[in-house]
């Protein structure tokens, strides 16, 4: 039967804090902390290549490629790695604080650099 | 710690997941949609939960709503007779109440709990592609996507399905304001009425986000009169409609209805689909395999309400095989033996279902009237909605049905 379509209108949340960690979360700050949008930017807060070693490959890529601030559906196009592989990886490695998971975009909605950026990689996305 | 990803957030998903977190599994659940979207979309289902599915959410504390919602102490039959009037017309109680609560309340505060949890959330509608991505990341990948796209990785198994084509044209609107039923007017019960060659009607007492109301809910056969939602009505004219049809064909039901209006903006819901058995073991184009649950590999029509009933029982069963299997991997004759087990009990709930969705034979019929007059016969029948193994003793069999019923 009908299903809605996702990711409209999530309510975006304010500035984070730069580590997550696992497991300790409780309600109301868990909630926002995975929604990846594909407009999503992300990246590397402080790199440390021997965390880098200890990542599987996907991982790893996504960990090399965020060091440059990329969205969420840039990394997918870049890397060739579905959209849902990203989303799962990126909040993992946002868990252990490894990756910093920025405002969505209408934040950045003066930005047009920005925005043509995020479209062109929403443009890119194999759906 | 084991990885575990569950795809799908709803009754057999989250329940899984949720209980799956008592014990040490890392558990990840890939969601449509998020718990907000959930709230504030459309009704799903009329989803009456019987006692032991209830009973199997109340064991891990997921019974978060029970204190709030309306309890269904028992069931009603009525079949509507040539003159307006019922051929019959009777209502028993159930040993233990059913209830209902709102999918829409129940998954998304599932979600969030499951997250408060130690659960990891991920807002995705999966595709085929990021499964042959993902399977290798976890030690077991679970498909429980209701009736989604994904099933079509799941082949279909034509012995164990007899229908190529939906049996039902689905109605429903939840709504404020219905009277009782003056015949147990303190006792809420489901009533079931039927429109000989046309189709039933459902009356559910429920929760949802206003608190609780009730759901009308027509099952009608394809082509007939309640088969009209092809239109997609918007809300307030689909009301209009499923009233208007219970004025003509039910007036004894039609008489609750003067009061009522919809709970919500998204309270109403049409649509279809085929009653369906699956294999189990869904093989992804890059050589992974995953576990197809609930819905996905056993999908039977709404008559007998008991999907989500299924679903609670499956995610059950499915935690047991996963917790009984310890270190070892979750191969492929694993996830065979791990459907088989909970076949066993969904085995009798789809022969059942499938065998109510024909014109009742005459035995059946003569079940239905007897419970008229003798309240043990209705008091089976009704409970059995509860243990649908019990209709193999008596309800789908002609001979077990006479023999009880010389003795009942
Ligand atoms: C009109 C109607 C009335 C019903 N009445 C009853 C009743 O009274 N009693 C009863 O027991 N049962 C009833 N059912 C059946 C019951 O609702 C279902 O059997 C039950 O919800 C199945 O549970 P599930 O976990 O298999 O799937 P669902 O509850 O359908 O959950 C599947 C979830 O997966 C999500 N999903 C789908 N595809 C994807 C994807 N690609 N990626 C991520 N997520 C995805 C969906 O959004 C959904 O949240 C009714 C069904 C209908 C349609």
């Amino acid at each position: 039967m009908s299903e809605d379509s996702a990711q409209n209108g999530r309510p975006k949340r304010g500035p984070r804090s730069k580590r997550i960690r696992p497991y300790a979360l409780t309600g109301g700050r868990t909630r926002a902390r995975h929604h990846l949008l594909v407009e999503t930017l992300v990246s590397v807060p402080s790199y440390d290549p021997t965390l880098s070693e200890t990542l599987m490959p996907e991982s790893k890529a996504l960990y090399e490629r965020a060091r440059g601030q990329l969205s969420i559906a840039e990394l997918s196009v870049m890397l060739s790695i579905p959209l849902g592989v990203v989303r799962v990886l990126i909040s993992d490695l946002a868990a252990q604080g490894a990756i910093l998971i920025h405002p969505t975009a209408h934040t950045y909605h003066h930005d047009r650099n920005m925005l043509e950026r995020i479209l062109s990689g929403l443009r890119e996305l194999p759906v | 710690m084991r990885k575990i990803l569950i795809v799908g957030a709803g009754q057999s998903g989250l329940q899984l997941a949720l209980t799956l977190r008592e014990h040490d599994y890392d558990v990840t659940v890939m969601s449509a949609r998020s718990p907000e979207e959930i709230r504030r979309g459309r009704v799903m289902s009329t989803q009456a939960m019987f006692h032991s599915a209830l009973q199997s959410e109340r064991d891990h504390g997921l019974n978060l709503w029970e204190a709030d919602t309306v309890r269904i102490e028992g069931l009603g039959l009525s079949i509507a007779g040539p003159d307006g009037g019922r051929a019959l017309d009777w209502f028993a109680p159930l040993d233990h109440y059913a209830q209902s609560v709102d999918q829409r309340v129940k998954m998304a505060g599932w979600a969030e709990l499951f997250e408060e949890r130690g659960g990891k959330l991920i807002l995705h509608g999966v595709t085929t592609a990021d499964l042959n991505g993902l399977v290798d990341l976890y030690d077991l990948v679970v498909v429980a996507a209701g009736k989604g796209e994904l099933v079509g990785l799941f082949d279909r198994d034509a012995a164990r399905s007899p229908y190529t084509v939906p049996q039902r044209a689905l109605s429903l609107a939840y709504v404020h304001g219905l009277a009782p039923r003056p015949e147990h007017p303190t006792a809420p019960g489901v009533r079931f009425n039927i429109i000989p060659g046309v189709g039933e009607l459902f009356m559910i007492p429920a929760y949802t986000l206003s608190g609780n109301c009730d759901i009308l809910f027509f099952e009608g056969i394809p082509g007939g009169p309640l088969d009209c939602w092809d239109d997609h009505p918007k809300p307030a004219e689909h009301l209009r409609r499923i009233l208007d049809l219970i004025e003509r064909f039910l007036p004894w039901e039609y008489e609750r209805c003067a009061k009522v209006e919809l709970t919500d903006d998204h309270a109403t819901l049409a649509g279809g689909y085929t009653p369906v058995v699956r294999r189990p073991v869904g093989n992804l184009p890059a050589g992974g395999a995953v576990l197809g649950m609930a819905d996905v590999v056993v999908a039977n029509d709404p008559i007998t309400g008991q999907g989500s009933n299924n679903a609670a029982k499956c995610a059950t069963s499915y935690l047991a095989s996963i917790l009984e299997h310890g270190d070892k991997p979750f191969d492929q004759e694993w996830m065979q033996a791990t459907f088989d087990r909970y076949w066993a009990s969904a085995h009798d709930v789809t022969v059942w279902t499938n065998a109510l969705l024909q014109p009742p034979p005459p035995h059946v019929q003569q079940i239905l009237g007897a419970a008229q007059a003798n309240p043990a016969v209705a008091r089976r029948f009704v409970n059995g909605f509860d243990d649908p193994s019990d209709f193999q003793d008596w309800f789908l069999d002609p001979e077990k049905a006479a023999a009880y019923l010389a003795t009942a």
